[in-house]
């Protein structure tokens, strides 16, 4: 642990660089430029909006903030997931050419979805003005809730970061487990509305991490109401602990990475 | 001569390396190859020597006696297997060409990036940006894309970067040849400038058995992963020579 206090410490610059370059290089050619980071979040918005608004009808209370939250906080954790497995073998060039502590990639990269989720929690505030959505103190909660959302991601990916070295097709696997989860987060719909029974909804909120982060996103945001600080709590401890155990396994095997790929 | 007092700057005790630990693998491969033999190969088997402070040392070796694996392994790239390197607190770099490179970004943003990939804080960057771009020497296409640069211009600027940006001991790796004639000549001669410095250790991997005879201190001989000879560069390179001509 003190190592990696101390590599961050170190290399924290370079990351928050190289973030800022990969943003960019990647508009760097295009014509609307830096506008894309706007126009592209909010027309992926749009098209939710309106394929489970209006074609399929749903009755949610500003439903068009109820979306922009969930997908802003869906895109950060599936950018981080999916991210994260082929993140050593697609920087074959800088793994076996210098010495970096392995998991300053991956926080690179969480910079640079950090930033574009900011931006989509920046539109999503223009949009839950211009629906009228009353604001109150419960927003300053929102930053306890994104912090345990960054470790979570950042936990999982750690892991995921490291085993995607030596197993080829768990990018398959995690294809799979992010659509599934996806489609269970109820980023286009309500959970709680549903016609589940009681105890179902209880663990679909509790038990997927994205469900119950977007839900208590959702709460704090729109419905002006308090978080559950309990399950809060336990999911930071359950973060807290995938990145100790994802550090600990990069720190064991990372110097063994460059002879794989 | 030996002379006490120098200091040591690398130490490699009895270093080996195999490619084998992690492997890479499928899920169905996993099940199905459980407890198969592993295939080993030992790169490195049981490689010693000593450095001192302001030494060149180049390393000669056909081609898979493990040369490149030892350089990795100095640089941390690679952990050992068994046996330990010491690097007596001193910094180290790899001198590679391009590392962490945006080809989408300009010349001189991606000085930055290289440049801090290999250790550097921003200010001490910032303090070379100078010299590097003059030792460059590529004109305007410093604030244009990389992507724009010829392979000359692109080999000419990744070398200012690791040239410039100095660190105690510099690990070489057959990159003395880039660019243009006139380029050359002058990345020779930094590079002579470099590695004379009195403070500086370098260990130089290289085919080309007269710059090491010209440049090095001492020659370390290494075949199949084992240290054949080491000491005196024109006799080790006169053996390894005689060696090559009979087996090769």
């Amino acid at each position: 642990m003190k190592k990696f206090i101390f590599n961050i410490k170190k290399y924290n610059k370079y990351a928050i660089r190289s973030a800022k370059a990969e943003l960019k290089s990647e508009v760097a050619d295009s014509y609307l430029n830096w506008l894309w980071w706007i126009i592209e979040p909010f027309c992926f918005m749009l098209i939710y909006v309106f394929v489970f608004g209006v074609v399929f009808k749903n009755n949610t209370p500003f439903f068009a903030s109820f979306v922009f939250i969930g997908l802003a906080c869906w895109d950060f954790f599936n950018r981080m997931v999916s991210g994260s497995v082929k993140l050593i073998i697609n920087n074959r060039d800088l793994v076996t050419k210098v010495y970096i502590p392995k998991y300053i990639l991956l926080i690179s990269k969480s910079y640079t979805y950090l930033f574009k989720m900011g931006i989509a929690l920046v539109i999503t505030f223009g949009l839950m003005i211009f629906q009228g959505v009353t604001f109150s103190w419960h927003i300053v909660l929102l930053i306890p809730i994104l912090i345990v959302l960054y470790i979570v991601s950042l936990g999982i990916g750690l892991l995921l970061m490291n085993y995607g070295v030596t197993i080829n097709d768990l990018g398959n696997l995690t294809n799979i487990v992010l659509r599934m989860v996806f489609y269970l987060s109820g980023v286009f719909y309500n959970i709680n509305e549903r016609n589940l029974s009681p105890t179902l909804k209880y663990y679909f909120l509790r038990v997927n991490p994205i469900a119950f982060i977007m839900n208590e996103m959702r709460r704090i945001l729109i419905f002006n109401q308090l978080p559950n600080f309990k399950w809060l709590g336990i999911w930071l401890v359950i973060g807290l602990l995938l990145v100790v155990i994802g550090i600990h396994t990069i720190h064991k095997n990372e110097n063994s990475y460059a002879k794989v790929i | 001569m030996k002379n006490k007092e120098k200091n040591t700057a690398i130490s490699v005790k009895n270093l080996h390396i195999t490619y084998r630990g992690l492997k890479k693998t499928s899920i169905r491969a996993s099940w199905t190859k459980l407890k198969n033999k592993v295939e080993v190969f030992e790169a490195l088997k049981g490689v010693s020597f000593d450095v001192e402070e302001g030494k060149i040392l180049g390393i000669i070796g056909k081609n898979g006696s493990g040369k490149s694996t030892l350089l990795r392994a100095i640089a941390g790239i690679f952990s050992p297997d068994k046996g330990s390197i010491d690097l007596h607190n001193h910094t180290i770099s790899l001198l590679s060409i391009g590392v962490g490179f945006n080809k989408k970004l300009t010349g001189r943003e991606n000085i930055y990036l290289s440049g801090m990939l290999l250790g550097f804080s921003e200010e001490e960057i910032k303090a070379k940006e100078k010299e590097i771009i003059k030792f460059a020497d590529i004109g305007d296409f410093i604030n244009k894309p990389v992507k724009t640069y010829s392979s000359g211009m692109y080999s000419k600027l990744a070398f200012a970067i690791t040239a410039i940006l100095e660190t105690d001991i510099m690990l070489i790796d057959e990159v003395l040849s880039v660019g243009d004639t006139r380029f050359k000549e002058k990345s020779y001669n930094k590079m002579k400038e470099l590695i004379s410095d009195d403070k500086r250790t370098v260990i130089i991997v290289s085919h080309s058995l007269g710059t090491i005879v010209e440049l090095c201190n001492e020659v370390l001989w290494l075949n199949d992963g084992k240290v054949i000879e080491i000491g005196d560069p024109k006799e080790v390179v006169e053996h390894y020579n005689k060696y090559m001509n009979e087996n090769g």
